[in-house]
């Protein structure tokens, strides 16, 4: 009782020491990370201006629903769940290596360490798929009337409103053999090759076209996917500078850096940098995949 | 806890590493010890050096196209000499004229009175006021110097682009600052003035941290945060404000990069340039004009502050008194911080913004005028029955309050969303934000350059030279920007190259060409100023003293030309407050001299 | 040169012990994942009404809310336990915490003036409202941002 006492009495605030008991180093890493904070808020509030600016956006729950593997299967927020469970685990397991520095571990940070990298770079691969995954995956998308087969990008965007009754006949009278046989073939499998389907009429193409299955959308809004790409971009460039961080961190604590100098708090810094990835995340799928 | 009170060996090492101080730097090479720099005191004259070549600039951008303001047509032959097909056959081309305006805009506020000056009073007073041998992180700090070099010389190649540097504002709005085929600027100009702005505020970043780190972590023994001098206050609030705004201008900065190269729609929709229509769709020029302003306001008081903070001292110093109201000053200060960010869109009551949400800016705004209002009547009371020293910086002071006035009732008319329907984009605005923000910031900073200017070069300046210049540039203030409120009341348009068809505005030719020829002089006058410093740094006259200027504060404890290290033995121990002026019957009491047993309080 | 202590920082770690430590830490993990998963179960009642005959606006939107609440409290545990921040000494939480107090602003006046934005369109651009506007069939999805109170 009697040290709470005297640590009470400290004059935090009367110069010599730091009145946060912080070494400078840990605090302009916090500061730092709030003015990044100020610039994903930006882009995060940027994004619900556009949105609220509106009248139709997209659903999430339908443009995420893919998984490596799964095909076709309607499978929404079931892969994004996988990314965010990685990222939270990575976190996990930087506490730990920031744990093991503070014991002075050396071989507990290097093997944190190591999980963490590991966990960092299974999040980049996982968005590297997402995103490879909604740009080529080509979606029938009601264009200045015709129907073409498009996939998100930064300029058209797939997830517009649904299609449907005498708009999407004009639109099918309207449209090119190539994006007819794409429809036929996306609904009839494996009957015949879209080669040999091109080379039937038109007419003949569409009745073959199952009116009522098919899911003609209009283009969205086109600022959707700068957003998304834009957004989960910036995020996944600070995961991979985060995980640069970390392999420094890696060679370094390898190397016996730390250790001749007595402490990790180098670790602590790259640590929290790391959870702050972490944190941005949390966000990134409330905006985009929760809400 | 008693972890807590454990000294960490460690980092005190390598903190004094680069302070073995006076004995270590003649070692040192030409390239570190003035190029790749890490003593503060260095990085702050690169600062201020680079500084002054930007606002050389800047100021010939502006006299250049008051040419064209004061003699709308005329040809002055010169010109096409120097700028070729810019000024075919003498006359200012309007591409030019409007790239001269955006790169004076981008340039002052930017280079000049955001670097130049809180770069270079941050730089050089935090570490000396507080008692610190140098910044938190020195290497940083050179970092943040060298993105800053690197943002200007990407500005500078920018103007020697063939389709000419960025010409949409210095606000860069979109469309205009997005689409290439709108103007000439908005080629790769746009993409230059984007990028160095990036690398700008990357800079502004890692100084801006250094500062608050420094001043939160390494104010030597008994520097209490209310026995700091009122420039390490404001210097203070301004690097919170810089590290809280600008990564917003940066997010700003990096969707117009995407507009304007990637075909995103962040900030367009329903375009037709030319007669063809953009597929761009959905986008919202407002919302650019927010993010940009969420940081612009904050700038504005950015480049304010710190001129606040110096002349506080200063006026106190020169007044033998202590300031007025020292907590009220701090309180102030702070408001102004807070408000700072409340109150951005009231740059956009006209731009279609939500007529109620401007109602509530409006409220926001004006009630700055409260901390403001604060600040000039605790100036003028410190002056009050002072035992005034007219030396160039108390002038400059001085010359600051009377702007900061007269400016700052200007913008109670333009904070008002109604008014504001008559006055923006008037003539008025420009007068209201050039005195207020402008020329008061620039006296700021002369006042600073006077004032510490011994601390710096172990010189000091020329004094005939600072009165001239002095009241040429205060008269000229006046009578460049004073005659503006009239015009902007009658409605003349800002930014526009040639006003001459409105046979209402023709009555204003002769105040124009005025305002023009006075400009040419004031910007002459700016020029013996640059002459006076630089001969100075080489021939002024010597400073013998250690406490040229009978002041309290820490950094005239420093040997006259401090080495790198600042103190030569230990850092001094403060016992008091900086303002302890004519107390006693003593004319000063340094802040080292500990409380004597009959001293009266304060 | 001098290692006086008056130019030096005070650096500490608080050495809990290595029992507590994992403890606190196994807590906060399962938590962060338990709000997830509800999160997530959240999201998927979101949408199956939204795939529902008649989905309701308002229920949605409180839905939402309730996201958003959970994401602040995994932030809250991921800045406090992960981070430490909770471990501070009060005043540093403090010069975190409070400047992200700007956020409520910064978001608040933004959105107003995207939803602001918005009305003026519909107001004077009739090509936008027309085009953009859900269209309300039985079979058809209805628009994923409801807007209560608005238009």
């Amino acid at each position: 009782m009697a040290t709470t006492a005297t640590a009470q009495q400290t004059k935090w605030w009367s110069g010599g020491k730091s009145p946060f008991n912080i070494e400078y180093g840990k605090l302009m890493m916090w500061y730092f990370l709030m003015s990044d904070a100020f610039t994903f808020g930006a882009f995060l509030i940027s994004y619900g201006t556009i949105r609220f600016s509106q009248n139709f956006w997209p659903d999430p729950n339908a443009v995420f629903n893919a998984f490596p593997g799964a095909g076709h299967a309607n499978l929404p927020l079931a892969f994004v769940s996988v990314m965010t469970f990685i990222l939270i685990i990575s976190s996990v397991t930087m506490v730990l290596a920031v744990h093991a520095g503070h014991n002075g571990d050396k071989k507990g940070v290097i093997k944190w360490l190591a999980w963490t990298i590991v966990g960092g770079i299974a999040f980049l691969s996982c968005q590297a798929w997402e995103w490879h995954h909604l740009i080529t995956g080509a979606h029938a998308t009601l264009i200045d009337g015709k129907i073409e087969w498009v996939g998100q990008t930064t300029r058209v965007n797939p997830w517009g409103q649904l299609v449907h009754g005498e708009a999407l006949t004009t639109a099918l009278n309207n449209s090119t053999v190539e994006s007819l046989a794409r429809i036929v073939h996306e609904q009839h499998g494996n009957t015949m090759t879209e080669a040999q389907l091109l080379g039937l009429p038109k007419d003949q193409l569409t009745g073959m076209i199952n009116t009522a299955e098919l899911h003609v959308r209009q283009n969205g809004p086109v600022a959707f996917g700068g957003y998304f790409y834009g957004i989960t971009g910036f995020h996944g460039f600070h995961v991979f500078s985060g995980v640069v961080i970390n392999i420094i961190m890696l060679i370094m604590t390898q190397k016996g850096v730390f250790e001749r100098r007595g402490h990790y708090l180098m670790i602590e810094k790259a640590g929290l940098y790391w959870h702050f990835v972490d944190l941005v995340w949390v966000f990134v799928f409330l905006c985009f995949y929760l809400i | 806890m008693s972890e807590a009170l454990h000294i960490h060996h460690d980092t005190a090492v390598s903190h004094d590493v680069h302070h073995s101080g006076d004995h270590g730097h003649h070692h040192q090479s030409f390239i570190s010890k003035y190029v790749f720099s890490m003593d503060h005191k260095t990085i702050a004259k690169q600062f201020l050096i680079t500084g002054i070549i930007w606002a050389i600039i800047g100021g010939l951008f502006s006299v250049l196209f008051r040419l064209q303001l004061g003699f709308p047509g005329q040809s002055f032959p010169i010109l096409e000499t120097f700028f070729g097909h810019w000024a075919k056959g003498g006359t200012i081309q309007p591409e030019f004229y409007y790239a001269l305006v955006t790169m004076h805009g981008t340039v002052l506020v930017f280079f000049v009175l955001t670097a130049g000056l809180s770069g270079t009073f941050s730089n050089f007073l935090i570490p000396l006021q507080v008692g610190a041998r140098d910044m938190a992180s020195p290497f940083l700090n050179m970092l943040s110097y060298w993105f800053f070099f690197l943002a200007s010389v990407i500005m500078i190649a920018s103007m020697f682009l063939q389709t000419g540097p960025a010409s949409g504002g210095w606000t860069m709005y979109p469309p205009l600052s997005a689409l290439g085929q709108a103007n000439d600027g908005s080629k790769l100009g746009a993409d230059f003035w984007l990028i160095g702005m990036a690398l700008f505020i990357v800079s502004q970043l890692m100084a801006g941290l250094n500062y608050i780190s420094t001043i939160l972590n390494m104010r030597t023994k008994g520097m209490s945060m209310t026995r700091m001098p009122l420039t390490i206050w404001a210097l203070f609030f301004t690097a919170v404000l810089g590290v809280l705004s600008f990564p917003v201008l940066l997010s700003g900065a990096i969707l117009l990069l995407f507009d304007r190269n990637i075909g995103t729609s962040f900030f367009l929709s329903d375009i037709v340039v030319n007669g063809e229509v953009l597929p761009n769709e959905g986008g919202s020029a407002i919302l650019y004009q927010h993010l940009f302003w969420f940081l612009g306001h904050p700038e504005v008081y950015i480049i304010l502050l710190p001129a606040m903070g110096m002349v506080s001292e200063i006026l106190s110093i020169n007044s033998r008194k202590p300031i007025f109201g020292y907590m009220a000053m701090l309180g102030s200060l702070f408001a102004i911080c807070i408000l700072a960010f409340l109150v951005w869109a009231h740059h956009m009551f006209v731009t279609g913004l939500n007529p109620f949400l401007g109602s509530v800016f409006v409220l926001l705004t004006l009630l700055i005028a409260v901390p403001s209002a604060i600040k000039v009547f605790n100036w003028l009371t410190t002056l009050w029955r002072g035992n005034i020293r007219f030396t160039p910086a108390m002038l400059f002071a001085i010359g600051f309050v009377s702007l900061f006035i007269s400016g700052g009732l200007t913008g109670i008319f333009l904070g008002n969303s109604t008014i504001d329907i008559h006055l923006h984009d008037t003539m008025f605005v420009v007068a209201h934000f050039h005195i207020v923000m402008g020329v008061a910031s620039m006296f700021g900073m002369f006042a600073g350059i006077y004032h510490w200017f011994p601390k710096m070069f172990g010189r000091y300046l020329n004094n005939t030279l600072a009165y001239f210049h002095f009241w040429v540039t205060l008269v000229g203030a006046y009578l460049i920007f004073w005659p503006m409120h009239y015009e902007g009341l009658a409605g003349m348009p800002r930014r526009y190259l040639d006003k001459s068809i409105w046979v209402s505005f023709n009555q204003f030719g002769s105040l124009d060409q005025m305002i023009t020829i006075v400009t040419v002089i004031v910007f002459a006058v700016q020029l013996m100023f640059v002459f006076n410093f630089f001969y100075s740094i080489f021939k002024g006259r010597k400073v013998t003293t250690a406490n040229p200027w009978g002041a309290t504060t820490l950094e005239w404890t420093t040997p006259i030309r401090p080495g790198h290290g600042n103190w030569t033995g230990e850092i001094p121990e403060v016992h008091r407050w900086p303002y302890d002026y004519g107390k006693d019957g003593r004319d000063f009491i340094p802040q080292t001299e500990p409380i004597g047993a009959n001293e009266s309080k304060h | 040169m001098e290692h006086q202590s008056a130019s030096s920082e005070i650096t500490f770690q608080h050495h809990v012990s290595d029992a507590e430590f994992s403890k606190k830490v196994k807590r906060t993990t399962i938590l962060l994942s338990v709000i997830t998963v509800i999160e997530l179960a959240i999201g998927l009642i979101i949408y199956t009404i939204h795939k529902g005959p008649d989905p309701n606006a308002y229920l949605v939107l409180a839905f939402k809310g309730v996201v958003c609440i959970l994401t602040l409290a995994k932030a809250y545990y991921i800045v406090s336990v992960f981070m430490h921040l909770g471990d501070e000494i009060r005043n540093m939480i403090m010069t975190i915490v409070v400047p992200l107090m700007l956020f409520i602003w910064f978001i608040l006046a933004f959105i107003i003036d995207g939803n602001s934005y918005k009305n003026l369109r519909n107001t004077y651009d009739k090509h936008f409202q027309e085009t953009t506007t859900p269209v309300h069939h039985v079979e058809e999805k209805k628009a994923e941002e409801p807007k209560p109170g608005k238009q």
